[in-house]
């Protein structure tokens, strides 16, 4: 028994089991802990009516029943629908960006440090910032004014609820299209040079180049990006959270919840409403990735 | 013909880029030019005006002393520094192993990472606090680096992502020749992620960096305290004025911007010699 | 001599203390207390909402209480969302030993998390506002600064404005505000609808100010019907709300409002008017071109020839029952300290906790028009806790701004909404809470 074990371990399958083993060890460890356990216990919160500490009372789904029958709950996530347009506009600028400047060219290290200088600031500094961004006579209006727009023709960009929402998913563009610039520049990295030389002794253009190399070589990262944007929209916090506190009609669901957590102190509510959410991304993002495998075969 | 096309597409590219770095920063130049003006000049003068000395530091002095900056740095290192090397081993581990192993759990934990990410992580503060509190770890540098180091799909699929075009071959080779499994990786596939490392770096830094909830929440003890929460000292209720807070997103952007732009110098030089040759 | 100081003050303070002491009942604070000596030895930590005061004001009280109880390390730590925050941190039992205790702990529940200071009726005839963290006839919580719910604004803009007599009705407010807007190119009244937290302040307005009555919040409104109709309270304070906004008498753009910026702007004139608790005043002459233009100024509502205010603790300091005896018993003497000694209620221009002191000079012009300031009352032992129950079974967050920001919203027409709309949803929203809560 035992020298048939030191036999397994030393084989090539022996091996193999050691080092998934180890090496998922502690990421697992870590995930189970810090992820699955507190989710486990929301799931747990979201059958009850509770408060912080208390009585806790078993009211079974009732909570689920509230989340699905109040409309104003779900009204919220009209506002995502900006948020999802954004996150769109904001890959495709990355990812043309990105195809620039993985190429040499004049200034593109410094383009780059610019580009992605956004994602450096921190929220308090984005409060700041497009609180004097978009106040009348504010850094926008300025602009605006020194081309020659009349301030009459300027709307107010977050009390006009025409345009709030368009102009706080503005400041989610500027501020993470530099991560996913990096992200994707850092993919592009990885394909093999060869391949360039190859396609531009067969005469092919930048486009070509873009769509036959580019994009077929870095799937995973941009289906990842993709994914998080879905859920980025469906679950967005803290840009309106910062800027506006989601008053004016740009309360998202998270928002939501946690005005419900904690103005409201009903746990057991928010609780449900985040385990609505997760099954929700879940479902789209399991539709998304149907979608994408669906048209690889295809193709 | 075809060189008249090249030149517009040049020229395309070049106003595309100088466009969009004008919106990246624009709305900072104010944060720029308020950090140097006095209370009275940043009443009085428009966002977009200069300031009448680039040389009143006054702020800066105010900020970088009532905000305790020189402490703040010191934990942030700490920590970023820590959950750096454990994010990039735990990140390149896992996804190595989903990468080059066949096991029949390997799609559960391929999906269990993901879903982890897909988790809106301010619906759990509650109950994630509550495990922390029951593993002691509250006002630790430890609760905040366990939960940065903890589940990123980012970075695994950054990592997989490389790991794709890193060929098989090379593996196979070294263990022909006898290496294990812990040799290929460590001797072989670490060295070749360099350029992924580095990106992970910058991404996750920055995000570690910037963060406030997470310390908020876990840190709040004096000695504790990070540079992305130092800016909370001057707003609120009691707060003071912008231009000390300015001056304050000034200090604290500059390093991060220093060690980017160090950084991307080792991202892109491998794409025109091919960064995976063998 | 002053080691010999020391044991003589801490003994008046052990007095003090004690106040609460021989009624305090079986709690395990109180036992302590008694045989205390200056060599306690304890470590304690404090939250607060302060981040702007631990390094300055709360190190000096730390060094001066050591210099009474040299063997009690005190450690503050301070939380900018302290609300939320705090809220997580109480549902662990070991969270430290004094914290500001947080709006989200319901009155009924005060008894699980904190050590009673005594019974209600020992220490009223010492202390001011006791009652506001009250349950079951045992204090809870130990306020230290207090304030009184007004009106600041600029004396000079008034004056420029030709306004002559303060207003006392919601209607000659909005006069006076039409005068500023006409004669003047201040912005009479700033809301402050960004930041939030500046819209939840106008609560208390409806409760003693409009009423006159201490029994209002926690037992009148409780079980009212229709308590938002038209004439009601919280109809007349937030109809006040919506016409200052509806008759364009607020900044011309709400959603950027500034805070940081706005004590400036009222110390310079360009501010007219803000619903602010008399905190603010201090706060507002430290940047006034002179502190004599700013005034405080009773919210506008007469009721039978009478004008009130509605006076209510700033935070309230409660102390973990969890602690340990030591802990517990060093912070009944540091929290005493800081009531009695640190003079931390005059330096914010608060109103003392303690009944022997004088009004604070920002509240000189309330005792000239002879205003008279209303606490909340307690709810009566039937009453327990339901003002906390409804208010959060309804949604209608009487306490929080959500709801106060809709009023503004409507008053501007960024949604199709009247102000009655929104007073009837809060009355069904609040008859169905006192349903599902027993009350009717």
């Amino acid at each position: 028994m035992d020298i048939k074990f030191t036999k397994w371990i030393k084989s090539r399958q022996g091996q193999k089991w050691i080092i998934v083993f180890t090496f998922l060890l502690i990421p697992l460890l870590l995930l189970i802990v810090f992820t699955y356990l507190p989710f486990a216990k929301m799931i747990q919160f979201s059958f009850y009516q509770m408060g912080y500490l208390g009585k806790r009372e078993f009211v079974g789904i009732d909570n689920y029943v509230q989340v699905f029958t109040r409309p104003d709950y779900f009204a919220t996530f009209k506002v995502s629908i900006y948020y999802f347009i954004g996150a769109f506009i904001q890959m495709t600028l990355a990812l043309y960006f990105a195809s620039i400047l993985s190429f040499k060219m004049k200034g593109r290290n410094v383009f780059k440090g610019i580009l992605f200088l956004p994602y450096l600031i921190n929220g308090v500094a984005i409060g700041f910032i497009f609180l004097y961004f978009f106040k009348r006579m504010g850094t926008l209006d300025s602009l605006l004014t020194l081309i020659g727009v009349p301030i009459e023709q300027i709307p107010y960009w977050l009390k006009n609820r025409d345009i709030n929402n368009i102009s706080l998913s503005f400041v989610s563009v500027w501020r993470y299209m530099g991560i996913n610039l990096i992200m994707f520049i850092g993919a592009i990295q990885s394909i093999n040079g060869e391949l360039y030389e190859a396609s531009e002794i067969d005469g092919a253009n930048e486009w070509q180049q873009f769509r036959h190399i580019i994009l077929p070589s870095i799937k995973t990262v941009v289906s990842l990006n993709l994914i998080l944007a879905v859920k980025g929209a469906i679950s967005v916090f803290e840009i309106p959270y910062i800027m506006t506190n989601g008053s004016n009609g740009t309360t998202t669901f998270v928002i939501q919840t946690i005005v419900t957590a904690f103005k409201y102190k009903k746990v057991g509510l928010a609780s449900a409403m985040a385990v609505v959410l997760l099954v929700l991304i879940l479902l789209i993002t399991a539709i998304q990735e149907y979608c994408f495998k669906d048209k690889e075969a295809r193709q | 013909m075809k060189k008249i096309s090249k030149y517009i597409f040049t020229l395309l590219k070049y106003v595309s880029l100088i466009l969009a770095s004008l919106v990246a920063i624009v709305p900072l130049v104010v944060v720029f030019f308020a950090s140097f003006k006095t209370p009275i000049e940043f009443r009085d003068s428009g966002v977009l005006d200069f300031p009448n000395h680039f040389t009143h530091l006054e702020n800066y002095i105010r900020a970088f002393t009532d905000g305790n900056m020189l402490l703040g740095f010191l934990n942030t290192m700490i920590i970023l520094i820590i959950s750096m090397i454990g994010t990039i081993l735990t990140g390149t581990m896992t996804a190595y192993v989903l990468n080059r192993f066949e096991f029949k759990a390997r799609k559960i934990v391929k999906s269990a990472f993901m879903i982890a990410t897909l988790v809106p992580a301010v619906t759990m503060q509650v109950t994630c606090y509550q495990i922390m509190n029951s593993l002691q770890l509250i006002n630790t540098r430890t609760s905040v680096i366990l939960l940065f180091i903890g589940t990123d799909i980012i970075a695994i699929y950054i990592f997989i992502q490389f790991l794709e075009n890193i060929s098989m071959s090379l593996d196979e080779s070294a263990i022909v020749d006898g290496a294990s499994y812990f040799t290929v990786f460590f001797k072989i596939i670490m060295p070749l992620l360099r350029p992924a490392i580095i990106t992970v770096v910058i991404i996750k830094g920055v995000n570690i960096y910037n963060d406030f909830y997470t310390p908020f929440l876990y840190m709040t003890s004096r000695k504790l305290v990070v540079i992305s929460t130092s800016l909370f000292n001057f707003q609120g209720p009691y707060g003071t004025q912008w231009q000390v807070i300015c001056a304050g997103i000034i200090i604290t952007v500059i390093p991060t911007l220093i060690l980017f732009l160090f950084f991307q110098k080792y991202i892109y030089s491998g794409l025109t010699q091919g960064a995976v040759k063998e | 001599m002053k080691k010999k100081l020391a044991s003589v003050l801490s003994l008046m303070l052990l007095i003090m203390s004690c106040a609460g002491c021989n009624s305090g009942g079986n709690n395990k604070g109180v036992e302590t207390l008694s045989n205390v000596s200056s060599d306690i030895k304890a470590e304690l930590t404090v939250f607060t909402n302060r981040t702007d005061l631990i390094d300055t004001v709360f190190k000096d009280y730390i060094i001066e209480f050591n210099k009474l109880y040299p063997n009690v390390k005190i450690e503050y730590e301070a939380m900018t969302n302290y609300e939320e925050d705090m809220t997580i941190r109480l549902t662990t039992d070991n969270w430290g030993d004094i914290c500001m205790i947080p709006k989200t702990v319901s009155t009924n529940e005060l008894p699980n998390y904190f050590v009673s200071f005594g019974k209600v009726e020992a220490l009223e005839s010492e202390y001011n506002f006791i009652t506001e963290k009250a349950s079951g006839g045992e204090v809870y919580g130990m306020p230290w600064s207090c304030n009184a719910q007004g009106i600041v604004y600029n004396k000079k803009v008034f004056e420029a404005a030709g306004i002559t007599k303060i207003p006392s009705t919601p209607q000659e407010f909005l006069e006076a505000m039409k005068k500023i807007k006409d004669n003047t190119d201040a912005i009479p009244y700033y809301t402050n609808y960004a930041a939030g937290w500046p819209l939840s302040a106008w609560e208390d307005y409806a409760y003693g100010g409009a009423t006159g009555d201490a029994n209002y919040r926690n037992n009148v409104l409780v079980k009212a019907d229709n308590p938002f109709s038209e004439g009601k309270p919280h109809y007349i304070v937030y109809k006040l709300m919506y016409d200052l906004a509806n008759q364009g008498l607020i900044e011309e753009d709400p959603t950027t409002t500034d805070w940081e910026a706005c004590k400036g702007m009222l110390g310079r004139g360009e501010i007219g008017a803000m619903a602010l608790g008399s905190w603010a005043v201090v706060q507002m002459q430290e940047q006034a071109d002179s502190p004599d233009d700013i005034g405080y100024m009773p919210f506008p509502v007469t009721v039978g020839g009478k004008q009130y205010a509605t006076a209510s603790a700033d935070y309230c300091m409660g102390i973990n029952s969890k602690s340990s005896k030591e802990d517990i018993a060093a912070s009944r003497l540091y929290v005493d300290w800081l009531i009695k000694k640190s003079g931390f209620a005059q330096s914010q221009g608060g109103i003392s906790v303690l009944k022997a002191d004088a009004l604070p000079a920002t509240l000189q012009d309330f005792a000239d028009a002879n205003v008279e300031l209303i606490a909340n009352a307690p709810a009566t032992a039937e009453n327990e806790g339901l003002f906390d129950k409804i208010n959060d079974a309804s949604e209608v967050g009487l306490t929080s701004n959500e709801q106060k920001a809709r009023i503004i919203e409507a008053a501007i027409g960024a949604v199709n909404e009247s102000f009655n709309d929104i007073m009837n949803d809060w009355n069904s929203k609040w008859a169905s809470a006192q349903k599902s809560e027993g009350v009717k």
